[in-house]
């Protein structure tokens, strides 16, 4: 009784310390991404999860939640570009057509999105943190590998929990140079030159693959991974929106876009001749 | 042909991706912790506000439990009615995770402000509010939230959220029962969304509207028309508008009249 | 008489065990009533048509003309309580005809249970009959399983809970025909302001042996208020990217082409739109 007293009679911002390491404890939990989730009071909490959640085994579940769509990114002699369109579904909702799936873990690294929205957002942002205090302890920037296999470990602690997340790890280091992995929620880390993740990944693949050379200059690389995404978003109900544009170089990572992919269909269709399936004419 | 009725395909390949089990099948849950308790609610935000509005009709089924549960919070304010508060918390879906969701976020915007001697900042906000979201992963909280405030610039601020957390800011959002009859309607009447500029150009030189940020007195009536409009076509709509301005200056609520049927 | 046409049934059950959605018709989640009263009966009903929780008619008709005297006010799936009630309305007729005689309410009671008692509840139709024939004034229920009532007074549909007890509080034997009506429209506006299913208007249909009057939107107590904007857009807001202009000359290949006489254009039907 004696020490709540005086913990009550001088205020807060007196204190030096925070008097019990239980309080303290709490603090630092309820500031920082916690590892403790709430679970529902029930012994199938999986399956209970998914029939709640999962709109693709059940099309009426009644919590729907956002998926993000179309991700690529692939190596060339200039570096990694990165490309993703900016549609969230949920169902058949849209629910947005703004969404950033590019997400900047630091001044080098990138990280992109695709599967559940709020699990891409919440373990990449855990995993910038975790490569910050890598910086921090280390006096070096993180290797792709290993921020790669952070993620990767993180999400395989959760294998079969429901998480859903297909990413990309992008990112130039001294030691590897330009250095691309695949990270998906069922525990695969895959190191590569080329990927495409999510609903739309065959429809970029299809362009990607026919027009990809190492030995691209920045510019044509630049504008494969804008044409791919494109022709994703127009074949994809899933995909569409923006098209969020990036080049990792040794220097970092710079921005090349978020741009309406309408105006850019045009020009390339009459512009180029391409997606000639589409027509105008009334006759 | 064999494509057209082979029901829906495999779409991305993660771990939920399993054969799909038959919809039609019946499936028994013993443990439903959820009920959809109706309503709509919509944020839209300014150069210098932000209007957050929900009609107050709390249903379940076809029975209405109470013409008047407000959907719109005052979060980190001083005493029981919250007084100068900054930010407010929008949630439809089921109200008593609603209910939890503002107690939770309540209690740490105030509990910063007392640690740390300055109130939240709206990014702040927002971004507990995903992490409060994103603990309940394996037992959602049933609710679709928004946040609206002024941030540091003292331009207005808008988050939505989903279910477990994930957020962006944006202009305007509509959530709940009504919010694809919302939702459309504001794409195109605050982002200007197929809006050309008559006689700027032909075919494809014609000018699409450029989105600009509204003032205060078009976003009001904008508000009313979307809710009006939407108690006229939805069931779940209805008795009462609740809406709260934010400016510099703080908080105005304002509690209107719906149609009651 | 033509009969239902089972060709697709097995086909659609398939689909549907592939997890396809069935398509959901309109019902009308409705409150229907009806009342007898010294003289005759009456029936009203809300107007309101809903599709899942949207609603898809703001004014629909849901009392239904079978014979001159005979009414029926249909809950239940919007295209059933249509159709049946117009094939019993055909076969009354021709019944009627044949025997010379004025159509009785029980025998339309009977024809609709026996029709909806054979298709075992798959015809969605919920029913208040009531009328006058030369045994008096009458008023049943059917439902869509074949069980009817015959009752002074009866509510059905979702709102039924609530019209029933306008009923219970306040109905008295031997009503007036004003009484009645009133009665019947408090029991609808019961149903419409605390049930969801049911909303917007009062209709009303009062039936003595004279005659039958219906009140169409007796009570509106659901005006949408006017919007604050204007959402004219002007002309051209629309981007277009290609045009056709079809002449007179072309059409008239295909169709007869008449003259306005005074270049006013005809309305077809007038529409019910907000403006």
């Amino acid at each position: 009784m004696d020490a709540l007293v005086s913990q009550l009679e001088t205020p807060r911002s007196q204190q030096e310390l925070y008097n019990s390491e239980e309080e303290q404890e709490q603090l630092a939990l309820s500031l920082s991404p916690s590892l403790k989730f709430a679970l529902p009071p029930i012994a199938q909490s999986q399956a209970w999860l998914r029939a709640m959640t999962d709109d693709y085994s059940n099309p009426n579940c009644p919590i729907k939640i956002a998926h993000g769509t179309t991700t690529l990114a692939f190596r060339f002699q200039g570096g990694i570009i990165v490309c993703t369109d900016s549609r969230a579904t949920a169902g058949n909702w849209i629910a947005s057509q703004t969404v950033k799936k590019v997400i900047e873990i630091n001044s080098s690294l990138l990280g992109t999105m695709a599967g559940g929205a709020a699990d891409c957002q919440y373990w990449l942002a855990y995993l910038g943190m975790q490569c910050r205090l890598h910086e921090l302890r280390s006096k070096r920037r993180i290797t792709v590998a290993a921020a790669s296999k952070i993620l990767a470990n993180l999400v395989y602690s959760y294998k079969g929990m429901g998480l859903s997340m297909g990413t990309m790890c992008a990112g130039v280091t001294p030691q590897e140079g330009p250095a691309l992995y695949y990270i998906d929620s069922d525990g695969t880390r895959l190191a590569g030159n080329l990927f495409c993740v999510g609903s739309g990944q065959t429809f970029a693949y299809g362009v990607l693959d026919a027009e990809y050379r190492y030995d691209l200059t920045d510019e044509e690389a630049l504008e494969l991974g804008r044409r791919s995404i494109l022709a994703a978003m127009h074949r994809d109900a899933y995909s569409g929106g923006f098209i969020n544009l990036y080049h990792v170089k040794e220097s970092g990572w710079v921005k090349h876009g978020f741009n309406d992919m309408n105006p850019i269909f045009w020009k390339t269709k009459l512009g180029k001749g391409e997606f000639s399936n589409v027509t105008a004419d009334l006759n | 042909m064999a494509g057209m009725f082979a029901g829906p395909q495999e779409m991305m390949g993660y771990s939920f991706n399993t054969a799909p089990t038959s919809a039609s099948e019946p499936r028994q849950h013993s443990f439903y912790p959820y009920t959809d308790n109706g309503g709509s609610t919509l944020g839209i935000s300014g150069a210098d506000f932000t209007i957050m509005a929900g009609d107050t009709r709390s249903t379940s089924g076809y029975s209405i439990n109470s013409r008047h549960v407000p959907k719109l919070f005052l979060i980190g304010g001083e005493g029981p009615k919250n007084k100068g508060a900054r930010i407010v918390l929008s949630v439809v879906g089921f109200a008593a995770d609603g209910d939890a969701l503002k107690e939770k976020l309540d209690k740490e915007v105030k509990m910063y402000k007392y640690q740390h001697g300055k109130p939240m900042t709206v990014s702040a906000c927002a971004q507990r509010l995903s992490h409060i979201l994103y603990n309940k992963r394996f037992f959602p909280y049933y609710v679709h939230a928004i946040l609206g405030g002024i941030d540091e610039e003292g331009k207005g601020a808008l988050y939505s959220y989903d279910p477990v957390g994930s957020y962006e800011r944006e202009q305007c959002r509509a959530a709940g029962a009504a919010s694809s009859l919302i939702m459309p309607f504001l794409d195109n009447q605050v982002n200007f969304k197929n809006h050309h500029i008559p006689g700027s150009g032909e075919g494809h030189d014609l000018k699409p509207v450029v989105a600009t940020p509204l003032p205060k007195e078009t976003v009001i009536e904008l508000v009313r028309d979307a809710f009006t409009s939407a108690v006229e076509r939805h069931i779940e709509v209805g008795d009462g508008l609740q809406m709260m301005i934010l400016t510099k200056d703080g908080v105005e609520e304002q509690l209107l009249p719906l149609k009651k049927d | 008489m033509g009969g239902f046409d089972f060709s697709n049934h097995s086909r659609n059950a398939a689909l549907h065990a592939q997890g396809f959605p069935l398509p959901t018709a309109t019902s009308t989640g409705t409150t229907i009533v009806g009342c007898l009263f010294d003289g005759g009966v009456v029936i009203a009903a809300d107007t309101r048509a809903t599709s899942g929780p949207i609603v898809a008619d703001k004014n629909c008709e849901k009392l239904h003309f079978i014979t001159p005297q005979i009414w029926c006010a249909g809950a239940g799936t919007a295209a059933d309580t249509e159709f049946t009630t117009s094939l019993i309305s055909s076969n009354l007729e021709l019944h009627s005809l044949s025997t010379g005689r004025q159509p009785r309410v029980v025998t339309c009671m009977t024809m609709l249970k026996q029709h909806l008692f054979r298709y075992q509840g798959h015809i969605g139709a919920y029913l208040v009959v009531a009328g006058c024939d030369p045994t008096g004034a009458h008023l049943f229920t059917v439902h869509a399983h074949g069980s009817t009532d015959k009752l002074p007074y009866v509510t059905m549909g979702s709102g039924s809970l609530a019209a029933m007890s306008v009923f219970e509080t306040a109905w008295k034997g031997n009503m007036t025909r004003q009484g009645a009506v009133d009665l019947c429209s408090e029991a609808i506006k019961a149903g419409i302001f605390n049930d969801l299913g049911s909303g917007s208007n009062v209709d009303v249909c009062i039936i003595t042996p004279e005659k039958a009057t219906l009140l169409r939107n007796h009570i509106t107590p659901n005006e949408r208020e006017k919007k604050m904007r204007d959402y004219r857009f002007k002309k051209g807001t629309t981007a277009v990217l290609n045009q056709k202009i079809i002449t007179r000359a072309d059409i008239s290949k295909y169709v007869t082409v008449h003259e306005l006489d005074d270049g006013t254009p005809v309305a077809a039907e007038k529409m019910d739109v907000d403006t």
